[in-house]
């Protein structure tokens, strides 16, 4: 017992404030990357779905370029990189921008096997129905490659979050930067860097089983927005009401062959 | 055996215009002519039935109709319009064509993330009609083939049978002037077959115009107004059903006939 309150010796009250301001900074790297990154990572995905070569080369390079160099590598270049060329970022759109391109990488290609794994026969069946390309896209093709793109996803949103700790290397003031502040002014590195693990932890955690339960809403087929469930609603009622006398239907197993 | 036919006289109360006419049609997919100067009319409220073997491009005829494959040459006219042309689309408005005509594909092709009777609204609200409206008549198409107490099945809950029937309430949404059926029963097995075709008994006998490309030759004898017998591209053999599968006269169409073990 006594080992263990020798283990926490750092005065963890006075560093709350500090610490509330770089969770708030670990989220906000988070959140910003993460949203820039699907929208890169989609992007590209339709450029590498494109019909015109030239724009599938772009994508193609793109996402090769990116996925084979490592994310510290992309956040000296934004952040150091960049200055001396005399592009000077501050350390937060540095930060962001890294993991912006690095995650859209591998986005774009959880993305792309996504809308190529819908079946033609999707987009034929849209097509019979007189559905434009944009119709077909947003109603039948973005919602099954979403469904099949959810995993992975999920999988790289939690390992963004991780990586934002890589942005201890430019000081960027996040979870990571603390712990390093906090350390140097206590000189007890395994305490601060338990505390600062345990806090990454809580946030993964429940983020990754959310997300899980999200996935499986959504292979379930429940109906998560508000406009569908009203309208799952309005047919409920619809069919509660007694069927006209001219259905034809109810004796369709029953009809002659 | 290639010239401009009509379909049988059979229904002489119908209206004769045509829904569709098919002239001169061509089509070669890598260099392989899989259409050959076909012609083919189908008028208001006739049936007819595309026979021939798998690859005979039955299929590829079909397709050319809502323009899903695009001829390489000849005629295509919809509900009076010329809507393509020597290997260019001169509709202006292909959304609208393609609403003139339903299809019902082999494989269903149901939307797996959405219910069966958002299936049937999906096109319809697409195609302008207010939600309620579109709604009501969802649920009365699906009443109507008999699948209203699955309406709120995703399509992998169904089974193969009902699935199909889904999907042909999801053609009749928009209200088409022409049913399209690809091998509608092909998948499905003979129980599932004899719902899916008591559902086609039923459109015929309301007047509906379909063109079928079936293997089901008894219920093609039954239904059809005009046979047509397609094969290596090109038609053989085309006339009343009695005719072309009850006493074939190209020797081509009886050996097709022969191997099916019946000719109904």
């Amino acid at each position: 017992m006594s080992d263990l309150a020798g283990l926490f010796e750092v005065p963890w009250s006075d560093y709350r404030p500090d610490l509330l301001d770089a969770l708030r900074r670990t989220l906000s790297y988070t959140v910003v990357s993460f949203v820039g990154a699907v929208l890169l990572g989609l992007g590209m995905a339709l450029l590498r779905l494109s019909r015109a070569w030239p724009l599938r080369a772009v994508a193609a390079v793109y996402t090769e370029l990116f996925k084979n160099i490592p994310l510290l590598a992309i956040i000296f270049l934004a952040y150091f990189g960049l200055a001396s060329a005399g592009i000077r970022l501050d350390v937060f759109t540095a930060g962001c921008l890294s993991l912006v391109v690095f995650y859209a990488a591998y986005l774009s290609e959880i993305f792309r096997s996504a809308i190529s794994g819908v079946h033609s026969g999707q987009t034929e069946a849209g097509q019979a129905l007189g559905l434009g390309r944009a119709g077909i896209f947003g109603h039948i093709v973005l919602p099954q490659a979403v469904r099949q793109a959810l995993p992975g996803t999920n999988t790289m949103l939690v390992d963004l979050l991780k990586s934002t700790s890589l942005l201890v290397t430019v000081s960027a003031a996040e979870l990571m930067s603390e712990g390093r502040l906090i350390t140097s002014a206590t000189f007890r590195a395994l305490e601060v860097y338990l505390v600062i693990s345990a806090i990454y932890f809580a946030l993964c955690y429940p983020l990754s089983q959310l997300l899980l339960l999200l996935e499986r809403k959504v292979r379930a087929g429940v109906p998560l927005s508000p406009w569908r469930r009203r309208r799952l609603r309005a047919a409920r009622a619809l069919l509660a009401q007694d069927p006209p006398a001219t259905a034809v239907g109810a004796d369709v197993k029953a009809g002659a062959v | 055996m290639t010239g401009s036919v009509t379909a049988a006289q059979t229904k002489p109360l119908a209206p004769p215009a045509a829904v569709v006419r098919i002239g001169g049609l061509s089509k070669s997919f890598d260099g392989r002519l899989v259409l050959d100067d076909v012609h083919l009319t189908i008028e208001r409220g006739r049936i007819v039935s595309v026979i021939g073997q798998s690859g005979g491009g039955k299929t590829t005829l079909m397709r050319c109709v809502n323009l899903l494959e695009r001829p390489d040459r000849g005629t295509v006219e919809v509900a009076g319009e010329l809507v393509h042309q020597d290997g260019r689309t001169v509709c202006r408005d292909l959304a609208r064509l393609r609403r003139t005509v339903g299809m019902v594909f082999q494989r269903f092709n149901l939307f797996p993330h959405l219910t069966a009777v958002e299936n049937v609204v999906l096109a319809q609200r697409k195609a302008g009609i207010p939600e309620s409206e579109a709604l009501e008549r969802a649920v009365a198409l699906l009443r109507r083939v008999g699948v209203a107490h699955r309406a709120l099945a995703l399509p992998d809950q169904l089974s193969g049978g009902e699935q199909q029937r889904v999907a042909i309430a999801r053609a009749l949404a928009l209200k088409p002037e022409l049913l399209l059926f690809d091998e509608p029963t092909s998948s499905l097995d003979p129980e599932a077959t004899r719902e899916v075709l008591s559902v086609m008994r039923e459109l015929a006998a309301d007047g509906m115009t379909m063109l079928l490309v079936t293997h089901e030759l008894p219920f093609a004898h039954e239904v059809s107004d005009h046979v047509v017998f397609v094969d290596g591209g090109r038609i053989v053999e085309e006339g009343r059903p009695e005719d072309v599968l009850g006493a074939p006269s190209e020797a081509r169409t009886r050996e097709f006939l022969a191997s099916y073990g019946s000719a109904s």
